[in-house]
């Protein structure tokens, strides 16, 4: 059984092994003891409270219990830009036109934003190889949804993503070659590895703070402005079926675009309904495919547990869940719990008597 | 005889003859446009100003045996007259970061109207045959000797544009890298149409923020404040004359502006004003002279025979082309 908990300490060698498998494209989870530690550490007194509710960084474990290890991680960034400054490009449109010479030109433009600044980010989205697919996928990403929905007043009423840029098998991005290079006199994957540390204040010293007139780039780095690498279109797909859209913000070093939804929109958020636990003696029916599935949280703040069960075990007003499922989100019967389907679409409605 | 006198509307046929090797995007290539500027550069001539607008000046090189014009050179007391005055500064900004030990020089154009209101040169175009010659300094500095005899209606500094790079084929690296995704025309249309309208479409066409040099094509940031090499003659009399470049560019093709201060040209340092006495001589050295105000003023080549405390005599020769007699004050400067 696969669970979603708050990331623990004993979690950090199941992710260093994590990190390094994925190499240079996952900025925000460098293969790096002390600074994994560290993310812990902050994980640790997010979810204890003993942070700022602003400066809460929330990490979730993608634990798997009968094998006893971690295999995914993904988070909630309370808040970003309030410490350090958080750069954007915002893709916008200068027009220049003269009725005396019958001239009307639109020229894109790249203005340099910090326009994300207090909003609430989802990030670090991390799951190993041999656990992809199967929906443990859309677990990891979507338990945090049910976690911004029942605790609000600590996120932004928007939330947004960075997607991963465009850049070739070597970590050389075309956006980077022809401007962030012309500014830094260093290599992408170095750029972006010090920006994943949080030396971020380089950015704010180094880049150019005037627009950016798109047509006087090259052809190649025009193209990849707002386009996602190949790799992270499965993860583009789903924020956009859970309502999210690109916001016209782009990443400054590769220009991968920045998608955004209203909390209270997100499909996640909209469709999830309450019940109750019932803890009964038999057992789940066998592995249901994940348009079968529905999520289910215990609501927990402090202790954050999400898990899987088939919809069928899902009646109009309780939940019949086995013992160890129960133990697994650590409920008993008559604790109230949090449902929704694991895709949208899902076959059974989740209140199927709603209205009748 | 070549001389220099301020241009007539009788010689509107004969400037637009000169046609085909035009150097000065500044003189307007249609007959009316044409009109009203010798028009209004009669009236600047008149000592007491009618109008509001600035004072511009337009002067043509004759032939005093012909008739012939060979070329114009003009002169607009106030840059822009009366719009603003574009142009490119080119300058720099300092990206520096302290914990990563990077400091680096980011080359930036930041547009600018310092240069609004300055005397400019402008107009100058010599027919190909001349270029080579004394005549040619004789066009370019009449128009200093001019600034000396009225130095009330110009300004402290004056300035001049150079044309900028431009190809064999035509194409003008700077205009293509930065102006043309923004005016959506080729070079030679724009540059007319900045001699001709209102300058308000470049401000309106033009992009408002400043520009990094370095995200210009290779050839545009070689061409950035170069001189064309046809110019090089003139570029090369104006440092005589005491020009420099400075940090500002052309906004289309990229070309310098030469700046100087009014006061301290060569011309304006080394002339002096004489009474006129005849020789019958017609050696000596060669210098310019000048004579007249307002729509009599005359420039010409002439040598000068023997120059005392308050007196020059050159031979009648020049009276008559300086329509002068004996007596009369004139300004004189060695080439």
């Amino acid at each position: 059984m696969l669970v979603i908990r708050p990331l623990q300490n004993d979690d950090l060698g199941d992710l260093y092994a994590m990190a390094q498998k994925a190499g240079k494209g996952l900025t925000t989870l460098p293969a790096d003891r002390e600074l994994l530690q560290r993310k812990i550490d902050r994980a640790r007194e997010s979810f204890s409270q003993r942070c700022a509710p602003e400066a809460a960084l929330y990490l979730f474990a993608l634990e798997d219990l009968d094998a006893g290890k971690t295999v995914g991680i993904s988070g909630v960034d309370a808040r970003v830009g309030l410490d350090e400054v958080f750069y954007n490009y915002r893709l916008s449109v200068t027009v220049n036109a003269s009725r005396e010479l019958g001239v009307h030109v639109r020229t894109p433009t790249l203005n340099l934003s910090n326009d994300m600044t207090d909003t609430t980010e989802i990030c670090s989205l991390l799951l190993s190889d041999e656990y992809q697919g199967g929906g443990n996928g859309l677990l990891l990403s979507r338990c945090r949804f049910m976690f911004l929905d029942d605790f609000r007043k600590w996120f932004s009423e928007k939330v947004f993503a960075e997607m991963r840029g465009v850049s070739d098998t070597s970590g050389r991005s075309p956006l980077w070659d022809s401007l962030g290079s012309k500014f830094f006199d260093m290599e992408f994957s170095q750029a972006d590895r010090l920006s994943g540390l949080g030396n971020k204040s380089f950015i704010a010293e180094l880049m150019p703070k005037y627009p950016i007139y798109l047509p006087m780039l090259p052809d190649e780095a025009r193209a990849v402005i707002g386009r996602v690498h190949d790799n992270t279109r499965p993860a583009l797909k789903m924020l956009q079926a859970e309502g999210f859209n690109f916001n016209g913000m782009v990443d400054i070093f590769d220009g991968g675009p920045v998608v955004e939804a209203f909390v209270h929109n997100i499909r996640t958020v909209r469709e999830a309904e309450n019940r109750q636990v019932l803890v009964v003696d038999h057992a789940m029916a066998p592995d249901a495919p994940p348009d079968q599935r529905a999520m289910i949280s215990n609501r927990s703040f402090r202790d954050f547990r999400v898990t899987t069960i088939p919809m069928t075990c899902i009646g109009p007003d309780t939940v019949n869940l086995p013992g160890e499922v129960a133990d697994a989100i650590r409920v008993e019967s008559g604790d109230q719990v949090r449902v929704v389907p694991l895709k949208d679409g899902g076959l059974l409605p989740v209140a199927p008597l709603k209205g009748v | 005889m070549w001389r220099v006198r301020p241009a007539k509307l009788d010689d509107l046929q004969p400037i637009l003859n000169i046609g085909e090797n035009r150097l000065s995007s500044t003189l307007p290539k249609t007959r009316d446009a044409l009109a009203r500027k010798i028009e209004q550069a009669w009236a600047s001539l008149n000592p007491v100003q009618t109008s509001q607008s600035p004072r511009r000046f337009l002067f043509v090189l004759e032939n005093t045996d012909t008739g012939e014009i060979a070329g114009t050179a003009g002169i607009d007391s106030r840059a822009g007259n009366g719009q603003p005055f574009y142009n490119y500064r080119r300058d720099h900004l300092v990206h520096a970061s302290h914990e990563l030990n990077i400091s680096r020089r980011v080359e930036m154009l930041f547009p600018s109207h310092a240069l609004t209101d300055l005397t400019l040169l402008c107009s100058f175009t010599l027919k190909q045959e001349l270029r080579n010659t004394e005549v040619f300094e004789l066009l370019s500095r009449a128009r200093m000797m001019f600034i000396a005899g009225h130095r009330e209606w110009f300004t402290s500094r004056t300035v001049v544009e150079i044309q900028g790079v431009q190809q064999e084929h035509g194409g003008v690296p700077f205009w293509d890298s930065l102006g043309r995704h923004f005016f959506n025309m080729d070079f030679e249309t724009a540059d007319q149409y900045s001699g001709q309208l209102s300058k308000t479409f470049i401000a309106e066409l033009m992009p408002p923020n400043p520009v990094y040099v370095t995200l210009l094509s290779d050839a545009a940031q070689a061409a950035l404040g170069q001189p064309h090499p046809l110019t090089a003659p003139n570029y090369d009399l104006l440092q005589r004359e005491g020009f420099l470049p400075g940090c500002y560019v052309d906004i289309f093709d990229g070309g310098p502006v030469m700046e100087a201060r009014t006061d301290t040209l060569k011309t304006l340092v080394t002339s002096q004003t004489k009474a006129l006495h005849g020789s019958h001589q017609e050696e000596g050295d060669t210098c310019l002279i000048s004579a007249g105000e307002g729509v009599e003023f005359r420039c010409l080549l002439t040598p000068v025979a023997e120059t005392l405390a308050d007196d020059v005599k050159v031979p009648v020769g020049t009276w008559r082309g300086l329509e002068k007699t004996a007596g009369d004050r004139v300004r004189i400067s060695p080439l």
